[in-house]
């Protein structure tokens, strides 16, 4: 937890030495006190601070109405409520106006460490979760047809895809839901759709229906085994993947631009597959 | 279906439009559809997990879409549904579904669900993860939304 800069604002300067003195055992720097809510929107304007801790109760107002002003600003920051007062009200308050953790003082140093750590791991997190997703998705889907279909496997990536992408025929898109949300889309032909189901169930009788089955299961596999991958790297990914949507047609448009993703191509004997996988970053959960 | 489930996604149309600036919101058709579904114009749909699982797929043919995008974005007018007009429509999905899963949470149900996949063309065959859909299709200000949901 270094380079994390945190302002202070409690009207009882026993409690600021406290918090002090906890907040610079974790490493983090001090940029900011304040006693009161005037001083201590002033303060944070100039400061921008990553971090602030925050009072409930203040001689010129309260800490509820003292973040909602911060916030208006200062859109990047993060507060933790610290107050005597806790109770299911004031708690709910404090989520409305975008405080992101509550704790009551006295604070135990473990519960502060906790609260900052999650805080900040989801920004930490995302830089992992955006340079290995790739990775993932793509070992997934290369061991999953080299495996099943065999013969030449190449995944290629789309350098610059465009904001949509138009369907070869039968679409599948899943949610992957967990600390950072996004979402896998696999696109073939019918042809090649039928061609590997035949293949795979080495049965020439296998018609669209059972196609579509196979490519809802196929996504739904290379999604499932891409997330435990990731989830092995970093437990707190959580990721789990939703039940698969197919579409079926002709002259259907995808829209991938929406989201940080990256597309691939992967060629096959039976025909190509284009994959789409993207990532956005997730809001904290309150704590 | 459990009642409370597609209840949840009405109380959302209900609230969330009006704050959009919507003004009559009417369920024309409610009823239960078998797996495959056909649409036309643009549809989203959101994967959703937790205690229960499933999807949620949203229809609006195009014109439709476009008024929608207008009024979300305070008026402008839209002639042709451009990254601008997909963002806003994409945005409502969003709302739609996390509203839904609000109201969910109130009946003890928690759910999480997943930034929405967007679609565009004619007869789109839906083919969602249960083989029971509830469905349902609101008049809003005379704009078709259906909403189909496949969640247990």
């Amino acid at each position: 937890m270094e380079n994390i800069r945190v302002m202070i604002v409690d009207d009882s300067t026993f409690s600021i030495a406290v918090l002090k003195r906890m907040l610079q055992k974790d490493g983090l720097e001090i940029v900011g006190t304040a006693l009161n809510m005037n001083d201590a929107i002033q303060i944070a304007q100039e400061i921008k601070p990553d971090l602030i801790t925050m009072d409930m109760t203040l001689p010129d107002g309260d800490g509820i109405e003292c973040s909602k002003e911060i916030l208006k600003h200062l859109k990047e920051t993060k507060i933790i409520a610290i107050s005597a007062m806790m109770d299911e009200e004031i708690i709910q308050r404090a989520k409305k106006v975008g405080i992101k953790a509550y704790l009551q003082k006295p604070v135990d140093q473990t519960d502060l460490d906790a609260a900052i750590e999650r805080l900040f791991e989801g920004e930490e997190l995302y830089g992992v979760l955006k340079s290995n997703f790739e990775e993932a998705f793509r070992e997934s889907i290369f061991s999953f047809l080299k495996r099943e279909i065999g013969g030449d496997v190449v995944v290629q990536k789309v350098a610059d895809h465009a904001m949509t992408t138009n369907s070869s025929g039968i679409s599948v898109a899943i949610g992957i839901i967990g600390r950072h949300d996004g979402r896998l889309i696999m696109d073939m032909s019918e042809a090649t759709a039928l061609g590997m189901t035949r293949k795979i169930l080495q049965d020439e009788g296998q018609q669209i229906d059972d196609a579509i089955n196979f490519l809802s299961e196929f996504t739904n596999i290379i999604g499932g085994n891409a997330c435990s991958l990731l989830n092995g790297l970093n437990r707190s990914f959580g990721l789990r993947v939703s039940p698969p949507t197919v579409f079926r047609g002709k002259d259907i448009t995808i829209s991938i631009g929406d989201i940080m993703s990256e597309s691939f191509i992967i060629k096959t004997d039976l025909g190509d597959v284009f994959m789409n996988v993207g990532f956005q970053k997730g809001e904290v959960a309150w704590m | 279906m459990d009642v409370a489930i597609i209840n949840s996604f009405i109380a959302s149309v209900t609230d969330v439009m009006p704050q959009l600036g919507f003004g009559s919101i009417n369920i024309k058709n409610q009823l239960e559809k078998s797996k495959k579904i056909v649409a036309s114009g643009i549809v989203l749909t959101l994967g959703i997990v937790g205690d229960k699982k499933g999807n949620v797929a949203y229809a609006i043919d195009t014109e439709g879409a476009k008024q929608i995008a207008s009024i979300m974005m305070m008026g402008m007018p839209v002639d042709e549904l451009d990254d601008m007009a997909k963002s806003a429509i994409s945005e409502l999905s969003n709302m739609l579904t996390a509203n839904a899963s609000i109201n969910l949470s109130n009946e003890s149900i928690n759910v999480d669900i997943s930034p929405p996949t967007m679609l565009t063309g004619d007869s789109i065959e839906l083919s969602m993860s249960k083989d029971q859909i509830m469905c349902v299709e609101f008049d809003i200000d005379g704009i078709m939304l259906e909403i189909n949901v496949a969640l247990d």
